[in-house]
């Protein structure tokens, strides 16, 4: 009988994942955090159009015991998905929303969100909130190896997806609240092994220093808390940094704070910086610049370039060549703005003095949430659309000069909102070549959410509002074409793949795990 | 008890840091005499929970030792716990007992050769033919990279003694007919009236629509076989108990 069994083809088909099949992602498949290295989050499926989408029905809901806020943008591969909580992974039938395994990093401590895992080989990875690396058997939640790559007692954690590119998982860190030195790191798919490590703060004497006066690198910030983007062809990986510490008081950390708040192209080999591009020198906003980074070739001024957009959380759309770093363009996409009159002809902002944070208390917009945020954007090649969440809100930010202390809990002391100016959700359509607003979606809720978008070559937007629906749009018009209440309230992307020639939509929100397809009365399990 | 002698002198380093527990054997042996007289109804021999909940979960073993011993002293109004009203000293012992039942077992410097045990595994005993540490070994069986965590001595002796005793939730034996006429052979990693997951000795997963099956049979009995030679169990117990991951966990 063992014999027979071993002549049967396995169910779920059993090919590695290459690299290239990454690169190839999106298609049937969702391969990484943003389901292509690019972050466009498009999707080539075009089953779900706006003449059917009407009738998409839940699949299946699965929940996960004891979660809270689930993040996480699910993986979905040869059968399964893949999806993360603090410190655990589950793999799921996709088909059906049954749990064929869980692994608990048993031990692992802090208690972080976690926003996702990377697939390669027969692997699949995650990061626990103590900042270790954990390869797992795809099909089994075997542990293949736990690696820590920073140190949980000297203040360092993480919630970020860690990002497959052959030669390394990328890893990244938290850190721009508590004070610890951002890095991405590449460990080795195979062993565990660091291959590289690019410190996101120089060290004193190495170029960039020279923007922190005396202040030490070990407590820079510049976290690297979101996934990166990677161009194979360019070998080159593109990865957000977020703020500076102490978040709002920059009085001893004279300069620019390279590289904080900005974008590091880096060779994928080696690690070696390229480039750089700094959005918000010298941050005393708390405006991290680890929004999604999306990659797209196009011809931009009459000349066919490798472009990267990202919308940043200080509130303007910016347009880079990722080839050489040159700013091309920015443009504002949210009207509460008011800490800048503009930006050169370099992408440096002309500050408003009077929007530096002060003791007493100053307004600025948008608030220290940001005009977007880590809410991941999509963008459609055939609309020309940059689908991004929008915040429109002002804070009240107050600064201090008290002796910063990392991992003491300070971050030059805080924000507030503003009760009579409540903060306002939209996903607006940008044409990605001038930042122009096309259309809108208000979204009425409490401004709570942190749900981004995926886009499909059916001409569907699919999003998370902030009343816990899942909305679809119309990717040319912005026209609402279905939404389903959830119930709650959604802190993650969707995404969507096919399975036996049927297109899925996914998304987590809080505890659960939601799929739709469209309606099929054959359909049993 | 020879075996309970031998743990419970392996336990000495593990409550060294308690200083409001007692952490000589003897203590925790005078303990073990009380716990078997007036809680082991309840929470079983072993602290498995019958009655009573279990004692080795991590709830009980997160519990401070100041709340453990109130706990014991005083009961748990609400449940059917009921109060101790004993000699400070002897319910400080019992709540060593308690730690001690609970104790990963590679907290508790478990006697035998490890290497020797590791020989074993990997070899003679052919225990990863079906199981794995990190990567090393074979399917179906439970991954053993961090076992030495997740199960006390006690439930690690168990296992290897009497494996069909408490077999994983998903490690179910199973033989399912397909509808077309394959058979496949393996351990249910899930099911329901829906569908079925079956993950087979080849580390091959089989996600099926119960309409592709024709009948199945599940299993209660381990597909682990008894240890050739039980005088290698103490070796053996040795390597599993020193499986960890992470230091200090869980």
């Amino acid at each position: 009988m063992r014999l027979l069994t071993l002549l049967l083809l396995p169910i779920a088909a059993s090919a590695q994942v290459t690299p290239s099949a990454i690169a190839g992602s999106p298609n049937s498949v969702w391969l990484t955090y943003n389901g292509d290295y690019a972050a466009t989050r498009h999707s080539p499926l075009a089953q779900i159009t706006p003449g059917n989408v009407r009738s998409l029905v839940t699949q299946w809901v699965f929940r996960l015991p004891g979660a809270k806020q689930l993040e996480a943008s699910p993986i979905v591969y040869d059968g399964l998905m893949y999806i993360t909580n603090t410190n655990e992974m589950y793999a799921l039938d996709v088909q059906s929303g049954r749990e064929v395994w869980h692994f608990r990093a048993e031990g692992a401590q802090g208690s972080r969100v976690n926003r996702g895992l990377a697939i390669l080989g027969d692997r699949v990875y995650f990061v626990t909130a103590d900042c270790h690396l954990l390869a797992l058997h795809r099909r089994t939640g075997n542990l293949l190896y736990d690696v820590e790559y920073a140190s949980f007692a000297k203040g360092y954690t993480t919630s970020m997806a860690p990002l497959a590119i052959g030669t390394g998982i990328l890893v990244g860190v938290a850190g721009g609240g508590s004070g610890q030195r951002g890095f991405v790191a590449a460990i080795h798919p195979e062993t565990g092994k660091e291959v590289w490590r690019f410190w996101t703060v120089p060290a004193k004497g190495e170029p960039g220093s020279e923007t922190w006066g005396n202040f030490p690198a070990e407590m820079g910030g510049a976290p690297t808390w979101t996934t990166g983007s990677f161009d194979p062809e360019l070998n080159t990986i593109y990865w957000p940094t977020g703020n500076p510490w102490p978040d709002f008081y920059g009085g001893r950390r004279p300069g620019d704070n390279l590289y904080s708040d900005s974008v590091v192209a880096l060779d994928a080999t080696t690690g070696k910086r390229k480039w750089h591009f700094q959005f918000t020198p010298h941050d005393v906003w708390d405006w991290d610049a680890n929004e999604n980074l999306v990659l797209l070739n196009a011809t931009f001024r009459g000349k066919l370039r490798k472009l990267l957009v990202q919308a940043n959380r200080n509130g303007f759309y910016y347009i880079l060549d990722r080839v050489t770093g040159e700013f091309l363009h920015a443009k504002p996409f949210i009207t509460k703005l008011d800490w800048t009159t503009g930006l050169d002809d370099k992408g440096r902002p002309n500050v408003v003095a009077s929007k530096i944070p002060t003791p007493a208390g100053t307004k600025v917009c948008p608030s220290v949430r940001g005009a977007s945020n880590w809410m991941s954007p999509s963008y459609n090649p055939v609309t020309g659309l940059f689908y991004v969440v929008t915040l429109e809100q002002c804070d009240i930010i107050v600064a201090s000069a008290k002796e910063p202390v990392p991992a003491s809990g300070f971050r030059g002391t805080g924000n507030e909102g503003i009760p009579a100016e409540p903060g306002k959700f939209y996903l607006r359509a940008l044409d990605v070549l001038s930042g122009e607003k096309k259309w809108e979606y208000p979204m009425p809720g409490p401004a709570r959410m942190w749900a981004g978008t995926v886009s499909t070559a059916g001409g569907v937007i699919f999003a998370g509002d902030d009343d816990g629906n899942l909305v679809a749009l119309d990717a040319h018009s912005g026209k609402d074409l279905w939404h389903f209440s959830m119930g709650r309230n959604i802190f993650a992307s969707p995404i969507t793949y096919m399975v036996k020639g049927r297109q899925y939509v996914s998304i987590a929100a809080e505890s659960d795990v939601f799929t739709f397809g469209l309606f099929d009365g054959n359909r049993v399990n | 008890m020879r075996g309970l002698s031998i743990l419970l002198w392996s336990a000495v380093s593990l409550f060294a840091q308690r200083s409001s527990l007692p952490a000589d054997p003897a203590s925790i042996a005078a303990g073990g005499e009380i716990y078997r007289g007036s809680c082991s109804g309840c929470h079983g021999a072993a602290g498995e929970g019958s009655q009573g909940p279990s004692l080795l979960s991590g709830r009980v073993g997160r519990l401070s030792d100041q709340t453990l011993f109130n706990s014991i002293r005083n009961g748990l109004p609400g449940t059917s716990m009921p109060e101790f009203p004993l000699p400070t000293e002897s319910v400080w012992r019992i709540a060593a007992f308690v730690r001690f039942l609970s104790a990963p077992a590679v907290q508790a410097n478990a006697a035998g050769d490890a290497s020797r045990g590791e020989s074993l595994f990997f070899g003679q005993a052919k225990c990863s033919g079906c199981h794995m540490i990190l990567g090393r070994g074979g399917h179906p069986g439970p991954d053993l990279s961090n076992i030495g965590a997740l199960r006390t001595l006690r439930q690690l002796r168990e296992s290897v003694l009497t494996p069909s005793a408490r077999v994983e939730p998903g490690y179910r034996t199973v033989r399912a007919s397909l509808a077309d006429g394959r058979i496949l052979q393996g351990v249910a990693r899930n099911y329901n009236n829906y569908s079925m997951q079956i993950l087979d000795s080849q580390g091959q997963l089989y996600l099926l629509s119960r309409d592709a099956v024709k009948e199945f049979e599940l299993s209660d009995d381990s597909l682990m076989p008894p240890l050739a030679n039980p005088g290698d169990l103490t070796d053996l117990i040795a390597f599993l108990a020193r499986q960890t991951t992470r230091t200090g966990s869980p």
